[in-house]
């Protein structure tokens, strides 16, 4: 069953940043396009009429007043990087 | 007793109490893999921690290589009210990697089940469950999207309780998927739930979709078995089942059969979302900010990115394409808004019925398999596991799984579902039934 | 010609979009914390301040303010994006359809929206180097049809726009970016990024000549992206995205729905046209009126006191001395006394102007000048000291003296008095 075609499925993972190698790229395509044709059952149920549930339960607007509180532990969050000059250094673009 | 919590308050311990706790919890991990790691704790009620929420200083990965060195300057909102004087957290409990998964097995050196290791914990919180099967006194504080806290209960034997959608603060979270995800607590005695339930939820200042609910413990004598929930479910466990019912039934509950139209579908509506939300959280790990860090700068960012993107285990990878895919503009309509509109049709005909009722099944279709048995499935045969499991999640709605049967040598579990905010009644009900049924454990780890 | 534009600024607010930390800090990566970084388990709050200044600013802009408004994900990966996507706005935006209007036309706002500022970014040849600062500002995008037709339209616009925001509370110093879209023919180019008026109009005028010269050699406008260089004053093709980019935009299921209703938004100041009603009403300039208030609300202030009370010429005339004495506090009570000293001819100096402001009667008294006293004054000296002006006319260098003498008498503007000295000696 083929669902997406080779330079969609191709396409898609570059849109996500994920390569696959190539044993790795036929198993997971059989099972996305496996997948998809599952998904697509829902293609015969009509809830039009129904919005969309964006979480489950009414989320209260609640906001934050605009004040400043400054993170006590600022300092850990840059354990983890590379730093030069108080930057954080990243890839080259 | 009814409540370890208080049982173990009251009980003198030896002066070597934690070190030989400890002693034998690593032991026994070293074959069961429950936890990731360990903190040497020399007091109070041990609570562990699944993974993929935060604790201060402790490295947190929800068990994945990309995240493998984060290691989190706060603590989730839930773990920060836990910890007090009479709570003391343990360690980090392992999981399948980022929550994908239905039995535990999608990370390195998985759990295995404690009543026979050739068995599955089930999954996601597959750690907090065998944890939970292990050890005489602790709390587990576990987290489900789309069933990771009633399935591995059920696997492991143990009470698993998923609140409704928003009463435990997502802060500190590792997400899965936003609109679905919900911590919640796995123990031996639901009244240990109830305390812990307790001291975690409520309002916080750091998550727009926690709210403050008056939580209200409606009882009905009323159970419903929706009649496609069953469609599926393995004949040795319906038959077991059957029993469970006739035991209700003598407590002075009334069964009723009922159909929800399409229930069926809240398996792939529930997965829409969650891999399209997924495909979203999982776009930060681009390898230089935390976890797993790719050294060579110069590549340019996009061989960067997918580079690090490569430590995705095969089912990241798989969620974050299909969750990228469903959406995309020109498909989004048909997949991911007409899941949300699912949702919303299933969560109204789902309220219909527990108006005056709770639902109840059994937790999975299926005994617990074994290793070996579930790593031979393919994806669809495994998200259609989350059958019974999928409509509460995918609703928001408070379930509870408690263990009710022992087959072959290994538990079985019933879910119990109700309406948003009625959350006590579960375990109202569950704690009725644990006067009625006593529970089993291979292992008593800490026992006193 | 047509021009459509996305402007972004940032909103008026102390703390970022989303959380706590500081949204004007100096040195790199100070104010950070897990939410503006992204790290995993950090969640979203959203700022009120930042969604009340979008309804001020969408409500000046005649939006339809939106009852529910909402934010959604848009994915893209680039470093500067600590969560590999941007929380922003779409059809749930806070305001729709409105617009501006110029001298001739109306330019049609499509919709105003919040969003998050990414860190901000340094390339160098090997790496980046990244200043989360920046990550998490609020900023407030507005993207207009492309209605504007020539330069000098956008120039009207975009001074029009900033005077609008300005109002709305939105600091006009910081930089106000634009992604600009222009087609001459049927293709439309997109510039990406440009920062500062200068530059926009800049890259405008590259724009439209390279476009018109493709035209006129027959050749086609290729539908693309361009960037702006300052340096070269032109724009260039930019390859920088090889991917093309699925956002897949997706709602945030961290946030909730807000509800706008019961939120207040400020009355919107459209100055320029106060100002042609004034300019209409008491037959003055439009332009000086405009240039007077367009960017000053304590103008604006002063000018609706002053049209009341006195003639206008007087009031712009007040105006424009206190905005060349840099006075900042005039009450109007007291603006309405420095109207009365100026319609009886009297002159101020910036001492007594300053002696006005902090209610110093008696200093206002000794410092108010007619300007006939001046000219007697100046009158008397010529006459009683004829050596004075016999110097003068070898050393020119005596001037500046004999007006230190008046100066010394009078406390009023040194330039004034050279000028009645000037015209007393010829």
């Amino acid at each position: 069953m083929i669902i997406m075609e080779d330079q969609d499925f191709d396409r898609l993972l570059k849109v996500c940043r994920i390569r696959l190698a190539e044993k790795e790229r036929e198993a997971i395509k059989k099972d996305i396009d496996e997948v998809i044709a599952y998904f697509d059952t829902l293609e015969s149920i009509d809830c039009s009429k129904y919005e969309p549930a964006y979480q489950p339960i009414e989320i209260p607007s609640r906001k934050r007043p605009d004040k400043i509180e400054a993170f006590k532990h600022a300092g850990k969050l840059l354990e983890n990087s590379k730093i030069y000059r108080f930057f954080i250094v990243g890839p080259k673009v | 007793m009814t409540s370890s919590i208080k049982e173990f308050a009251k009980k003198d311990k030896p002066y070597d109490y934690y070190p030989r706790l400890l002693e034998e919890l690593k032991k026994l991990n070293s074959k069961l893999n429950m936890f990731s790691n360990i903190s040497d704790i020399s007091s109070g009620f041990p609570f562990s921690v699944k993974d993929n929420i935060c604790v201060n200083q402790v490295e947190s990965t929800a068990s994945s290589q990309i995240l493998e060195g984060y290691v989190p300057p706060f603590d989730a909102t839930a773990i920060e009210r836990l910890r007090t004087a009479e709570f003391s957290f343990l360690g980090k409990t392992k999981m399948d990697e980022f929550g994908f998964g239905t039995f535990g097995i999608n990370c390195k050196e998985h759990p295995r089940n404690p009543f026979d290791e050739k068995y599955v914990t089930g999954g996601s919180s597959a750690g907090s469950a065998a944890a939970t099967a292990v050890l005489k006194y602790h709390v587990s504080i576990a987290e489900s999207t789309g069933g990771s806290i009633a399935c591995p209960a059920a696997f492991c034997g143990v009470v698993g309780f998923t609140p409704t959608y928003g009463l435990i603060s997502r802060y500190g979270l590792i997400d899965y998927a936003n609109s679905l995800d919900k911590i919640g607590i796995m123990a031996r005695h639901s009244e240990d739930i109830r305390y812990v339930f307790d001291k975690i939820k409520g309002s916080d200042q750091y998550d727009t979709t926690c709210i403050d609910h008056e939580i209200a413990s409606k009882t009905a004598e009323k159970l419903v078995i929706i009649d496609q929930l069953m469609k599926g479910v393995d004949d040795k466990v319906l038959s077991s089942f059957d029993k469970l019912l006739s035991r209700l039934e003598n407590m002075g509950h009334k069964v009723a059969h009922e159909s929800v139209p399409f229930i069926e579908k809240a398996i792939p509506a529930y997965y829409i979302i969650s891999m399209a939300e997924a495909s979203t959280n999982l776009a930060r790990y681009t390898g230089f900010k935390y976890g797993l860090k790719i050294n060579d700068f110069s590549k340019g960012y996009n061989e960067f990115f997918t580079e690090a993107r490569s430590s995705f285990g095969p089912e990241a990878k798989r969620r974050v394409a299909l969750g990228t895919f469903v959406r995309s503009a020109s498909v989004k309509s048909k997949y991911y808004e007409k899941a949300l509109r699912l949702r919303r049709m299933l969560i109204e005909s789902l309220n219909g019925v527990l108006k005056d009722g709770l639902i109840i099944s059994p937790t999975m279709p299926i005994k617990v398999p074994k290793i070996s048995e579930a790593e031979g499935l393919d994806p669809v045969q495994i998200y259609g596991m989350d059958s019974i499991t999928a409509p509460p999640n995918l609703s928001g709605l408070p379930h509870v799984s408690f263990p009710y049967d022992y087959v072959d040598g290994l538990p079985l579990g019933a879910q119990l579902i109700t309406s948003h905010f009625n959350d006590y009644a579960l375990l109202d009900f569950t704690e009725r039934w644990e006067k009625q049924f006593e529970y089993r454990f291979k292992y008593n780890v800490g026992a006193l | 010609m047509r021009i459509g534009l996305e402007v972004h600024v940032a909103l008026p607010t102390k703390s970022k979009l989303f959380c706590s930390c500081s949204a004007d800090a100096q040195e790199p990566n100070t104010a950070i914390c897990p939410i503006c970084l992204g790290f995993p388990g950090s969640k979203p709050m959203l700022n009120e301040e930042a969604l009340h200044s979008s309804l001020n600013i969408a409500n000046a802009l005649h939006c339809k303010i939106n009852k529910n408004t909402y934010f959604l994900r848009k994915v893209y990966f680039y470093p500067d994006l600590p969560k590999s996507y941007q929380i922003t706005q779409l059809d749930g935006c806070v305001g729709l359809g409105g617009y501006v209007q110029l001298e001739k036309k109306k330019v049609r706002i499509r919709r105003v929206q919040i969003e998050e500022d990414p860190a901000k970014i340094i390339r160098e040849d090997d790496y980046c180097l990244l200043d989360f600062n920046r990550s998490g500002i609020p900023l407030n995008e507005i993207v207009t049809e492309p209605d504007i037709e020539s330069e000098e339209e956008l120039r009207e616009f975009v001074n029009e726009l900033r005077s609008i925001l300005y109002y709305a509370g939105v600091d006009i110093d910081k930089e106000m970016k634009a992604d600009l879209n222009i087609s001459l023919g049927t293709e439309r180019v997109e510039i990406k990024n440009v920062t500062g008026i200068k530059n926009l109009i800049d890259a405008t005028r590259y724009e439209s000549k390279r476009q018109s010269e493709l035209l006129s050699h027959n050749q086609n406008i290729k539908k693309e992206t361009r960037s702006y260089s300052a340096e070269s004053m032109s724009t260039v093709s930019s390859r920088e995205k090889e991917t093309d980019e699925e956002y897949g935009f997706i709602y945030e299921p961290d946030l909730a729905v807000y509800n706008t209703d019961g939120i207040g938004v400020l009355k919107p100041q459209i100055v320029s046209d106060i100002a042609k009603g004034y300019a209409e009403k008491y037959a003055a300039s439009k332009e000086t009126l405009k240039e007077l208030v367009m960017f000053d609300k304590e103008s604006l202030r002063l000018l609706e006191y002053g049209v009341e009370r006195s003639k206008i010429g007087t009031v712009i005339s007040a105006i424009s001395l206190l905005k060349r004495t840099g006075s900042t506090s005039m009450s109007n009570d007291n603006f309405g006394k420095m109207l009365e000293y100026m319609n009886k001819g009297m002159l101020l100096n910036e001492d007594t102007i300053k002696a006005l402001e902090q209610n110093r009667k008696v200093e206002v008294e000794k410092g108010a000048v007619s300007s006939e006293e001046i000219d007697k004054a100046i009158k008397e000296l010529i006459s009683q000291r004829p050596d004075l002006v016999k110097e003068y006319k070898t050393n020119p260098k005596a001037f500046n003296f004999i007006v230190g003498i008046i100066l010394k008498r009078y406390k009023v503007s040194p330039k004034y008095v050279s000028e009645r000295l000037a015209e007393a000696l010829r």
